[in-house]
């Protein structure tokens, strides 16, 4: 799918924008728990808006049926995967597929895929809730950084190249959902809780004391190496599969 | 109506043109039959019709295509949807939808057709195509005949003139099949539409056509009337080949010509039942149930070493079923199946291999690697053979193809060979078959056949499932007609497929003589 | 039996949504246990009165079970990580611990565990309301009514949906056809599962997308330069506009102008999604139109927003 300059200055802002409603507890000036509560409930309405944007600028550029067919196929498949590990604690089976859909499909797909995946497998099992479109986001933003990684000739590298961001990808991401989920569990007023108003360090501190305090350190080592294991495991058979439907879609990413 | 001129078409970095230099006219309400061997490129040729070549295929189109005098070369796929409708091989997994309506509803919503003409458009065609009665049934629960009925209505509903079929028999059991074309003869001689079938069962719609295109593999695509089209065509439907071999002038392409050719009594080879070694595999009432159905309801039969045996019966008789039963790997509620070396079930999974083999009816299923060299070798390693021993039993039951390429890139009668083979090199003396012929043109069925006779020779025992009458009377030494989960009836060749049994082979219907069933029987003189 | 004429497929998805986030506004807005508890109670009967036989209506039970999480939580958190204000009435003690500057435990008060339980009920109370919407609300038909703009993506996530079971099916075939050539289960086996499967629903999808294009996938209107470059304006506005918003949110006093600018940004995005879809030339088989009973739902859940920010 082709991407216009003006598409992707609005996905990127977007995406920066995205970011800020994540980390908006880090970010916050004012001490009122007030203007917590409303940063908070404004920014669940946004993060669906701001998916729509950038799915809308992704899809402008034309998704074509074989395009369309393809994410249909792998979204199911993900979705599937997701649904079938899910119940086995620690074990994240979402994300193996999303990168190396997105890392032969492009980051246009990567985004859709990492996006679609989560809101299909919450569709059919449940797990709609304010949380998805936060998960969709950082899903989809994971999809698309994930389709910007160097294309290296050797296949050692390029298994190298998933694995390394597999692994910065499932911190990242979940760092992304903790810092979602920061101020919705602990609230404020705890030693762990985020500080309205605090600096920039201080609260970082202590959403690292709450991130390894709960566990959440745990859950994205996890997350990690889970995914490094499905990747290594899959991979090889995966890519090639992949990378023979992207030559018969016509859908193809030039090797950098 | 529809005029190719000069029209050439080849892939990119492809060697020679799948079309090269195509000439032809189809008339308004003409049944055209596009016929050649797997690979030749009937696929191809139907989707140059709608623009589907080159543009969602890739490729390089030269050469002129008018529709009424139009010229519409170049022409995108969905510029062309309301002209041509386009039906694929596989109906169940090109379903956009849920539902039967909706599903006939999607080319108008993409056509912009209003809801009133929806609501008209669908009923009219669903009628068109006797479907009327499930426009609300969900898809998945039709049978295969009905899905490809909703498929051919979809492709029709927002008034195509022109229908273009590939292979849409392939999955359908004879009667559906039959169904089917006698729906298209109707469509193409009431409504006036132009038909374009691929087909390799060609004894199905030889009767109906117009006009026959034969795509050769080697670019030249020529049509002709149909009694023209077999003057010098390798894979003859067998009511064609009996009549060149008993001499009828002109060729006789039906089963009615023939018969009206009043050939005299022939002379002509038995069809020998093999002489039966020792017992192979012994089953005692088997029975099968899924939850509520019963699938076999207590089914005994006895294979010997030397010999094949075949299950025929409807979709849905339970032949798949009672296979699985008998290799142990798929569901038993009782009875037992005794082997020389135990009941399959008992073995552990390795020693099975040694004892029965299966091959499903989607033997793809079975090939997960990236190229056929992969493929052969790691057959060797697990079943631990000396290297090339796979290769070399490949090489036996198919031609010599490259080791690189690609496994789901072969055709369909090699997939299966290189899954026969992978599957029979651990020496198993008993082989079930399940519909092998399934998507397979008569060179490959030959191929198949010569296979199977291979593994007879060789002391094997085969039991196939497969509805193809021709392909069975061929190998068959008995054959076991399945009906609802119970053994039918039982007999011989000559017996169920030869003049006066159940399912008699066309040749068998034309002499109306007892023990005649192939024309590769007759005598000739 | 008399049929419930307010079951969830009688009304249109998005009224169950509108609903579903009506009652999460409510919930959202208050901060009094009792409301919590009335919307929780009114989504929970909501939801098993109207449901029907669907696989996303089996989920009551995962969202009720969230919601217990989420008010678990958030007590237990300020038990532990206690910051109670020693001037009010103390509920229990427990034995203080001081961690590396953490101080967790020691006395709890009855106001903190009140404050600490509304704050969990409310949350519990949002997600109750939109699983409410959810376990309600056809997510097939709700991707039919998403605009033209998103046609595509909404195709496309329909495909996924209608695959699933096919795949999982294909799976379990592939899986009983593994036996046959003798392999190990497992972890290992993955691959020799996943890609039979995977290259056949390619395969099969790839002859979807060929059947799509032949009935007309893929027309599209064209904009025309005045338009796009609308569409553009307003986009790349929009998005500014939020952009500055969220700053303005965060940075201490001037929420009120954040909500403006946000409300700006919003209109404008919602206008350029409006004309994007322009160039959708398509129409909509038996769209299901919102009817009386929608907008009877639709003004009831109004209502008692607009009485719950009045009061």
């Amino acid at each position: 799918m082709k991407t216009s300059l003006f598409s992707r200055i609005v996905i990127a802002l977007t995406a920066f924008a995205s970011l800020a409603m994540f980390a908006w507890p880090l970010l916050i000036e004012s001490s009122g728990a007030d203007e917590s509560r409303v940063a908070q409930t404004v920014f669940i309405v946004l993060m669906p808006l701001l998916l729509v944007v950038v799915l809308v600028e992704f899809a402008s550029g034309g998704l074509d049926s074989k395009q369309l067919a393809l994410l249909g196929v792998l979204t199911a498949l993900n979705a599937v995967i997701r649904i079938l590990g899910a119940g086995t604690s620690g074990i994240e089976t979402a994300f193996f597929l999303i990168i190396i859909g997105a890392f032969v499909f492009g980051s246009g797909f990567g985004f859709l895929l990492g996006s679609g995946s989560l809101l299909v497998s919450a569709l059919l099992m449940g797990g709609v809730g304010p949380w998805l479109p936060f998960q969709m986001m950082a899903a989809g933003l994971i999809g698309l950084v994930a389709g910007l990684l160097p294309k290296p000739k050797s296949r050692w590298l390029e298994l190298l190249a998933l694995v390394a961001f597999a692994i910065v990808g499932a911190f990242v991401y979940g760092a992304l959902m903790t810092l979602w989920n920061w101020p919705f569990l602990a609230g404020v007023g705890t030693d762990i809780s985020y500080l309205p108003g605090a600096s920039l360090g201080e609260n970082l501190l202590r959403f690292f004391k709450y991130e390894s305090l709960t566990g959440g350190l745990l859950w994205d080592t996890g997350r990690a190496i889970t995914t490094s294991v499905l990747i290594l495991l899959t991979a090889p058979a995966l890519l090639a599969t992949l990378k023979r439907a992207a030559s018969r879609a016509g859908i193809s990413r030039k090797a950098s | 109506m529809i005029e190719f001129v000069n029209l050439t078409f080849g892939y990119r970095g492809a060697e020679s043109p799948v079309v090269s230099r195509a000439n032809f006219k189809l008339a308004a309400g003409e049944f055209t039959l596009v016929c050649g061997p797997t690979g030749s490129g009937k696929s191809t040729l139907l989707k140059l019709f709608n623009g589907l070549a080159p543009h969602f295929t890739g490729g390089n189109l030269q050469g002129r295509i008018r529709f009424s005098g139009v010229d519409v070369t170049g022409r995108k796929p969905h510029e062309l949807a309301e002209l041509v409708g386009y039906v694929n091989q596989q109906p169940e997994g090109s379903f956009v939808a849920d539902t039967v309506a909706e599903e006939l509803a999607y080319g108008l919503e993409q056509l912009g057709a209003t809801p009133a003409a929806m609501e008209s458009k669908i009923q009219e065609y669903a009628e068109l195509a006797g479907i009327a009665h499930l426009l609300e049934a969900p898809l998945s629960s039709l049978s295969g005949g009905q899905q490809q009925r909703v498929a051919i209505a979809a492709a029709m509903a927002a008034g195509q003139k022109i229908l273009v079929l590939d292979e849409p028999t392939s999955a359908l059991d004879p009667l559906a099949a039959e169904e089917l074309v006698t729906l298209l003869a109707r469509l193409s001689k009431q409504q006036g539409i132009t038909v374009l079938l691929a087909e390799h069962r060609l004894e199905r719609v030889l009767e109906y056509v117009d006009s026959v295109i034969v795509v050769n593999g080697d670019g030249s695509v020529v049509k002709s009337a149909p009694r023209d089209a077999f003057n010098n065509y390798r894979l003859l439907p067998p009511v064609v080949e009996f009549s060149k071999r008993v001499g009828i002038e002109p060729t006789a392409l039906t089963i009615n010509e023939a018969k009206l050719a009043s050939v005299k009594p022939l002379a002509f080879t038995g069809l020998e039942a093999s002489i039966s070694g020792e017992l192979a595999i012994s089953v005692e009432n088997l029975e099968v149930t899924y939850g509520k159905t019963e699938a076999i309801r207590g089914v005994s039969l006895k294979v010997h070493a030397g010999e094949v045996v075949a299950l025929m019966g409807d979709n849905g008789s339970g032949k798949s079923s009672l296979l699985w039963a008998i290799q142990g790997s798929g569901q038993r509620t009782s009875g037992s199946v005794w082997s020389a070396k135990g009941d399959p079930a008992k073995l552990s999974v390795i020693e099975r291999l040694g004892a029965v083999t299966l091959v499903p009816q989607r033997a793809s299923d079975l090939l997960f690697l990236n190229t056929l060299a992969e493929e052969l070798a790691e057959s060797d390693r697990f079943n631990d053979v000396s290297p090339g021993e796979t290769a070399k039993l490949f090489l036996q039951l198919s031609n010599r193809t490259d080791p690189k390429q690609h496994p789901r890139d072969l055709s369909a009668g090699q997939q299966l060979a290189l899954v026969l083979a992978v599957q029979l090199v651990k020496g198993a003396p008993m082989v079930l078959l399940d519909e092998p012929t399934r998507g397979l043109d008569y060179e490959a069925k030959r191929h198949l056949a010569r296979a199977i006779e291979k593994l007879k020779a060789s002391g094997r025992s085969v039991l196939l499932a497969s509805h193809d009458v021709e392909f069975v009377a061929q190998l068959a030494d008995r054959i076991y007609l399945l009906e609802a989960g119970l053994v039918k009836t039982t007999g011989t060749a000559s017996e169920l497929l030869g003049f006066g049994g159940v399912l008699p082979t066309q040749v068998a219907q034309i002499t109306e003589q007892p023990g005649l069933l192939l024309a590769e029987q007759v005598i000739a003189g | 039996m008399p049929v419930n004429p307010f079951r969830a497929s009688a009304l249109h998805p998005a009224t169950w949504w509108f609903l579903g986030l009506a009652l999460a506004a409510i919930a959202s807005l208050s901060s009094d246990i009792a409301v919590e508890l009335g919307v929780i109670a009114a989504a929970v009967f909501v939801m098993l009165t109207c449901r029907e036989h669907a696989p996303w209506s089996r989920s009551v039970r995962f969202y009720l079970w969230i919601g217990a999480f989420v008010v678990s939580v958030r007590v237990l958190f300020r038990i532990i990580f206690n910051s109670s204000n020693p001037a009010d009435a103390i509920a229990f003690s427990l034995v203080p611990i001081d961690l590396a500057g953490i101080h967790l435990l020691g006395d709890v008060t009855w106001q903190t565990l009140e404050s600490a339980a509304a704050d969990g009920l409310r949350l519990a109370a949002i997600v109750i309301a939109i699983g409410m919407a959810n376990t309600l609300a056809n997510p097939k038909r709700l991707l039919k009514s998403t605009p033209g703009a998103l046609y595509e993506v909404a195709t496309a996530m329909t495909v996924a949906i209608n695959l699933a079971p096919q795949l999982i099916e294909s799976l379990q075939r592939v899986r009983k056809a593994r036996s046959l050539r003798g392999r190990s289960k497992g972890i290992s086996a993955l691959s020799s599962i996943v890609i039979p499967a995977l290259e056949d629903t390619i395969e099969q999808s790839l002859g979807m997308a060929a059947s799509m294009d032949a009935r007309g996938f893929g027309r599209r209107g064209n904009l025309t330069t005045a338009q796009l470059a609308t569409s553009r304006a307003l986009s790349l506005g929009g998005i500014l506009l939020i952009s500055f918003a969220t700053y303005f949110l965060l940075a201490s006093n001037s929420q009120s102008l954040a909500i403006w600018l946000l409300v700006t940004g919003v209109l404008a995005i919602a206008l350029t999604i409006r004309i994007a879809s322009r160039r959708n030339l398509r129409t909509r088989f038996r769209r299901q139109k919102p009817g009386k009973k929608d907008t009877l739902v639709a003004a009831i859940s109004l209502a008692a927003v607009i009485l719950v920010v009045v009061l």
